[in-house]
């Protein structure tokens, strides 16, 4: 028998190779050390600063922080305010409107995605996937094109003859209400397909064998099922479109305030930077409660179900 | 199909007719704008108006002329890049160390990347700019790359989780039993293996990079104005059809992105 | 002492052992996985370690392949202790379950894996793997990919995967598992003459009995991380030394009886030898007991069902206190069976094949 290749030694490795091995054979914390300093130093302290910064009078000269005191001033301020009020209010309807019609407009297209072919299937990832690769500006200058004076509809309206003059869509919240919504389809979309197609297949099938009517089988089987994809893509659609700033500041025109634009002319335009940061941690801490509330309601949506089916 | 209809209720035949259109509404919306965008793109007359009229490139030509524009989108370039290679560096590891780890914060770890994800793009942006004025550090193309990957890192960690947890362990513990060390084992086998989830996370850092605004619009410099800024501006002082064009460009480049992505992981993965 | 009772249970004394497993205990947590197992594994011998899902077998394997430590014991190959030898310097080779073959990886990349980390020649692996191929008959398979071949050609390429490197120790995780029932038993055989014509020592890990009986030199069969009994097939089937493995391994009866003077009365009359006294449990294979016509013995039952397998006849024959027994008989084709519903004496063949168990 020839020499047992086991008595080789394993191939001598360079330092850099063994301190790497050392580090990396432990299955211990090393190799996530750089992005936890990383996020720490770039999000959680910055963070913690913005919290330090809307309890506080702060002095800013040349770009810099001179002095700061603790203060509450800005916080009631900012809870007094009825301009603070109507603005969040603003941008909490205009996010639930946006949450409510895409829902509406994307789950028919996820149905789509469940029952088409192959080719239907790739056609609708195509179009909810490519809009997400191009920028929010991209897409709202296409809705500025299109609802404009010149724009698609009034053209078309007016070559119709339907109207005389073109029709005001531009500026008003009709216009960011429908960008929003076109803008936000594909975030809903993509996770009920998900979800749904983690259910497909039998499931269904047996549901029409047993004598369901397809719009029963959707009703008590597919939207059930669905609740979680749901709940996520109400999640992320909300918190994108509570917080965005372009649709509003390009097609609402320059004075329609929402929370985002406001949190902007207050930190880059007025530098009234405990103002800006106020405004910021309300925006959370508002965000945050409307995601719980939708995950309460995910939740019992499922178990509400899964209790009738029992 | 046919058969379907036999047997299929009107009620039954209508409320799914009604589903599918509006299914279709809303593909064609999804559609329209970028269509539409395009054929204003090539536009003759130096005015936005539909339906355009002539055929002509000369707005794609001045794109690339307008030096603001070009610089605009160097540094988008140069920042979808730096977010990239960052989020590949600092997120593929912390991936391994989340599947794994055998400490006991897995976990609060995944949790942990996912945190600066879920706070509001604006909020984060607002946050760097105040911890660097209190630092003295400003706004510059670093702080914007930064800043962008420590918002996206999460997606890249995500998408290499899942294919990592996927990933039979038996692969890994078969190079070791064979001779070969941690790090080789993970050179040789792991690495390759993952290369398609972390080419797909790469496709979704890059695109943040460039096309973020959130973040980008209260961290970047005077100097290194990223696209998004840029067009910004431009689309509330522009009337021509010079946006539709950077608009056109931007849409191609994220159809080429796409059968990229679906030709070497498939897009079904991606979805997960 | 110690070593006399070691060897009284774990069957004959070997010099040398290739591999040495002494009083290895393991822990997860509060749960003990491996209790005081320990186990001597000559040169050239096939060891099979057999038991249900989560007595420990696998652990085991593992803990020699150097996944795992221990907590206690200590494991040696060739007299030395590998307990702090890392993973890729045993000299161990593992076919997993899955057979882990590298996907992104052809054949012959595969088998000549071990070697290159090693730092071997081009040349001296291409003949090498070459070499390996041809031992498991894949040559012309070599760039392929794992994915393009059957479950029986992977499980192959695991192997000569290890081959390559000489191991002084195989482990085979459950090796057959994968595979479908009518080529499991044409793989077990050739898998077996391949290791013997190698002249390899192989422990193999298995929940299967019938595989186990075939592929081994010998069986730990293992209960509850112990190791409950190590002898030969034979010596494991007719002479189980505790009720589990019995009850384990093939068929068997199981009824309660009084020892006491150095013998236990059998139902039908005869006795059987045994040390123990007091209450016990007997045993014994359905083919050492006999049915006869009523009458011909003490003990008593009806026959419930019978069936016809291959060249014997299985009996189950109720018994008064609500017990089945079951026997085996040999078929012979002029009389016809027992009907069922019929009343029998059933009698022990040998009552030297009788197992007592305290209980």
């Amino acid at each position: 028998m020839t020499e047992a290749a086991f008595s080789q030694p394993a191939s001598k490795a360079s330092l850099s190779e063994q301190v790497l091995d050392k580090l990396l054979s432990g299955r211990g914390i090393w190799p996530a050390v750089p992005a936890i300093i990383v996020l720490s130093v770039v999000a959680v302290i910055p963070f913690v600063i913005l919290l330090s910064l809307g309890f506080s009078d702060i002095v800013v000269s040349r770009g810099a922080i001179v002095s700061q005191t603790f203060s509450l001033s800005h916080l009631t301020n900012a809870l007094t305010d009825p301009l603070y009020w109507t603005t969040f209010q603003r941008s909490l309807t205009l996010a639930i409107n946006t949450t409510v019609l895409c829902l509406l407009f994307g789950y028919p297209v996820a149905y789509l995605f469940l029952i088409g072919g192959k080719w239907t299937r790739r056609l609708i990832l195509i179009l909810t996937i490519a809009p997400l690769l191009t920028s929010g500006i991209v897409r709202t200058y296409a809705w500025l094109v299109i609802l404009g004076g010149r724009g698609v509809v009034n053209s078309t309206l007016m070559s119709l003859g339907l109207i005389d003059q073109p029709l005001r869509i531009m500026n008003t919240h009709w216009a960011v209400l429908i960008g929003m919504v076109q803008i936000h389809l594909p975030v809903m979309i993509l996770p009920l397909i998900a979800v749904m197609s983690r259910h497909e297949g039998g499931l269904f099938e047996a549901s029409a064998n047993l004598g369901a009517s397809r719009l029963g089988t959707l009703r008590t089987v597919i939207l059930p099922l669905s609740a979680p994809g749901i709940g996520t893509g109400a999640a992320l659609v909300f918190t994108l479109s509570y917080t965005t700033f372009v649709v509003p500041q390009l097609l609402g025109g320059g004075n329609y305030l929402n929370a985002a634009t406001m949190i902007y002319e207050q930190v880059v335009f007025s530098l009234e930077w405990s103002k800006g940061s106020v405004s910021s941690l309300i925006l959370m801490v508002t965000c945050l409660i409307v995601l719980v509330v939708i995950a309460m309601i995910t939740n019992l949506f499922t178990r509400w179900t899964k209790g009738r089916d029992a | 199909m046919i058969k379907a209809l036999r047997t299929a209720s009107l009620g039954d035949i209508l409320g799914i007719g009604l589903i599918l259109f509006v299914a279709v509404f809303s593909l064609l919306l999804l559609i329209a704008p970028s269509v539409i965008v395009i054929l204003i793109s090539f536009d003759t007359r130096a005015f936005v108006s539909f339906p355009p009229e002539g055929f002509t490139l000369r707005w794609y030509a001045e794109v690339f002329e307008q030096t603001e524009l070009v610089g605009a989108m160097w540094t988008s370039l140069k920042v979808g890049l730096m977010v990239t290679f960052l989020c590949i560096v600092l997120g593929v590891p912390t991936a391994l160390a989340c599947v794994r780890g055998k400490f006991r914060g897995t976990t609060a770890l995944s949790v942990f990347v996912l945190v600066p994800h879920m706070v509001p793009g604006i909020v984060l942006g607002v946050a760097v700019l105040f911890a660097g004025a209190l630092v003295g550090v400003s706004p510059s193309i670093w702080l914007q790359a930064i800043s962008i990957t420590v918002f996206i890192i999460a997606v890249m960690v995500r998408t290499v989780q899942s294919r990592l947890v996927r990933l039979d362990p038996s692969l890994e513990e078969a190079a070791t039993n064979l001779g070969a060390t941690s790090f080789q084992s993970l050179r040789t086998i792991t690495f390759p293996l993952l290369l398609p989830a972390i080419l797909a996370g790469a496709v979704f850092t890059f695109v943040e990079g460039f096309d973020n605004l959130s973040v980008a619009i209260f961290t970047h410099g005077f100097r290194d104005r990223p696209l998004p800024v840029e067009l910004l501006a431009l689309v509330q002082y522009t009337s021509s059809p010079l946006v539709a064009a950077v608009s056109g460009v931007q849409i191609l480049l994220a159809i080429l992105a796409l059968v990229a992505v679906s030709m070497s992981v498939g897009l079904d993965k991606v979805n997960e | 002492m110690m070593q006399e009772k070691a060897d009284l249970m774990y069957g004959s004394d070997i010099a040398a052992p290739v591999l040495s497993i002494g009083a290895v205990s393991k822990r997860f947590g509060s749960i003990t996985v491996l209790q005081d197992c320990s186990l001597d594994v000559a040169e050239g011998e096939i060891v099979t370690l057999l038991g249900a899902s989560g007595c420990g077998k696998t652990t085991l394997l593992r803990c020699i392949a150097g996944f795992w430590d221990a907590e206690q014991g200590a494991i040696e190959i060739d007299g030395r202790n590998v307990s702090g030898m890392p993973v890729n310097r045993r000299p161990v080779g593992v076919v997993f379950q899955s057979y882990a073959l590298f996907p992104h990886l052809t054949v012959a990349r595969n088998v000549g894996y071990g070697l290159r980390m090693r730092g071997v020649s081009r040349s001296e692996i291409e003949a090498r793997v070459a070499e390996a191929l041809d031992t498991v008959s894949l040559a012309e398979f070599a760039d392929r990919y794992p994915a393009q071949l059957s479950g029986g050609q992977q499980q192959r390429v695991a192997v000569a995967r290890v081959l390559v490197l000489q191991p002084r120790v195989l482990l085979l995780d459950e090796p057959f598992s994968a595979l479908d029932a009518k080529l499991r038993g044409a793989m077990q055989v050739e898998l077996r003459q391949l290791i013997k014509r190698l002249g390899l020592t192989a422990i193999f890990v298995t929940h299967d009995q019938e595989e186990a009986l075939t592929m081994s030199d010998r069986i730990a069969v293992m209960r509850a991380g112990q190791i409950e009994q190590v002898a030969a097939p034979d010596t494991v089937f007719d002479h189980p030394s505790t009720a589990y493995v019995a009850d384990f391994i093939g068929t068997s009866n199981f009824w309660d009886a009084e020892a006491g003077n150095g013998t236990v009365a059998l139902p039908d009359g005869q006795t059987a030898q045994t040390d123990l006294s007091g209450k016990v449990q007997v045993m014994t294979r359905p083919h050492n007991l006999r049915v006869a016509p009523e009458g011909t013995s003490p003990w008593r039952g009806t026959v419930s069902f019978h069936r016809t397998v291959g060249a014997l006849i299985e009996y189950h024959v109720d018994m008064p206190d609500g017990t089945t027994i079951q026997v085996a008989a040999m078929r012979q084709e002029r009389a016809s069976p027992v009907q069922a519903g019929a009343a029998v004496s059933l009698s022990v063949i040998d009552p030297s094949y009788c197992a007592v168990y305290p209980i």
